[in-house]
């Protein structure tokens, strides 16, 4: 069975297509701005508009929005164009030296993460020579401590001083790369 | 952490960095200030009423001309680089509408005291009806606040609203028309 074509949504478009606008809005709006309405308007457009739904919507709209523009535009405190234009000139070398300066901030982080993980990984391969060290630092059982066993060692003694010079040299080299002269 | 020592070099070509960033701008400061002079106000309150924030229209109207300055575009005529500066604006209100400031409040206007003012305007009158609007603009979407202010605070065509909303010129007939619509409803016979 055919089913009945139904109107009543493309009805309703199409009547809003074709009463969307008003010849006569231009009209309302020119006296509108030029203060001739309500009491010094053409007789024919005062007619008009008490038959018009659109213009009496354009009358009521525009008639409140005019008035607080005319509100904002006097309440509207706005710097001026010199200072305007100064912040602007002064924002505009900050951020162009901030975007020159961003991709140094990247290259010092890099460098220092790789810094840190040399420092990681020499300190994995060392491990096992320190931990010899700090043994035979340690007193022993006959009494003989310390020096004497550190010193009396040729091979433990490079490795001290070399770990005495890090731990003096360490800091200094990373105030270096960080702070690049 | 470290503070970084500059150099001479450094401090120079910094320098020239920062000046060729001022060239850029999209005018020089005669034009600019010109151009200001002539917008500044009408920015700040399509700002103003469409975010329904004073402070922060303040913001918004320094925000919208630095972005404009910075915009590398070649504007064809006056109109259309206001339009452009419009759209700045308007962009700038709806990111700050999404990120949950310049909700619409009521605003609450400065002169509030009833009588007469000497030019004979009824202030009492006036604020009321100032207050009824910003009541029935709250009731609106975003989009409807601003078509209708363009349209009818600005006198903006349709083809400059279009630029300025970043919309299709051919829908703007009907999107005016609905919103004026309910505005009108909103702000009933008394208005």
């Amino acid at each position: 069975m055919k089913r009945p074509r139904s109107f009543g949504a493309e009805d309703k478009t199409m009547r809003e297509k074709t009463l969307v606008e008003c010849a006569r809005e231009s009209d309302v709006l020119d006296a509108l701005a030029s203060a001739r309405w309500p009491n010094r308007v053409e007789r024919d457009l005062a007619d008009h508009v008490a038959s018009c739904a659109i213009c009496q919507d354009v009358v009521t709209v525009a008639t409140a929005i005019q008035a607080d523009h005319d509100e904002a535009w006097r309440e509207a405190n706005v710097p001026s164009s010199g200072q305007m234009w100064w912040r602007a000139e002064m924002r505009a070398r900050q951020d162009a030296i901030r975007e020159a300066s961003r991709p140094v901030a990247v290259a010092q982080g890099v460098a220092a993460l790789f810094a840190l993980v040399v420092a990681a990984v020499a300190g994995w391969f060392a491990w096992p020579s320190v931990r010899s060290l700090f043994s035979a630092l340690l007193p022993t059982a006959d009494g003989s401590t310390v020096a004497s066993a550190a010193f009396a060692s040729p091979a433990l003694l490079p490795l001290a001083i070399a770990m005495g010079a890090l731990l003096i040299v360490a800091p200094l080299a990373i105030y270096v790369v960080l702070s690049e002269k | 952490m470290f503070s970084r020592e500059l150099t001479v070099g450094d401090l120079q070509r910094l320098d020239r960095i920062a000046t060729a960033a001022v060239d850029a701008l999209q005018m020089d400061e005669d034009t600019f200030r010109a151009f200001y002079d002539r917008t500044a106000r009408q920015v700040w309150a399509y700002l103003a009423r469409i975010t329904g924030d004073r402070s922060l229209a303040d913001d918004l109207l320094q925000e919208s001309y630095y972005r404009f300055l910075r915009a590398e575009r070649a504007f064809t005529s006056e109109s259309h680089r206001r339009n452009y500066l419009f759209r700045i604006a308007t962009n700038l209100a709806h990111d700050r509408r999404r990120r949950g400031r310049g909700i619409v409040n009521v605003p609450v206007p400065a002169e509030n005291e009833p009588g007469a003012l000497a030019d004979g305007r009824d202030v009492a009158a006036e604020t009321e009806q100032r207050t009824d609007l910003a009541r029935a603009m709250a009731t609106l979407k975003p989009r409807e606040r601003e078509m209708l202010w363009l349209a009818y605070a600005q006198g903006s065509s349709h083809e400059e609203i279009a630029e300025s909303l970043g919309l299709r010129k051919s829908s703007i007939k009907i999107l005016l028309f609905r919103a004026r619509r309910r505005l009108a409803a909103a702000l009933g016979p008394r208005s």
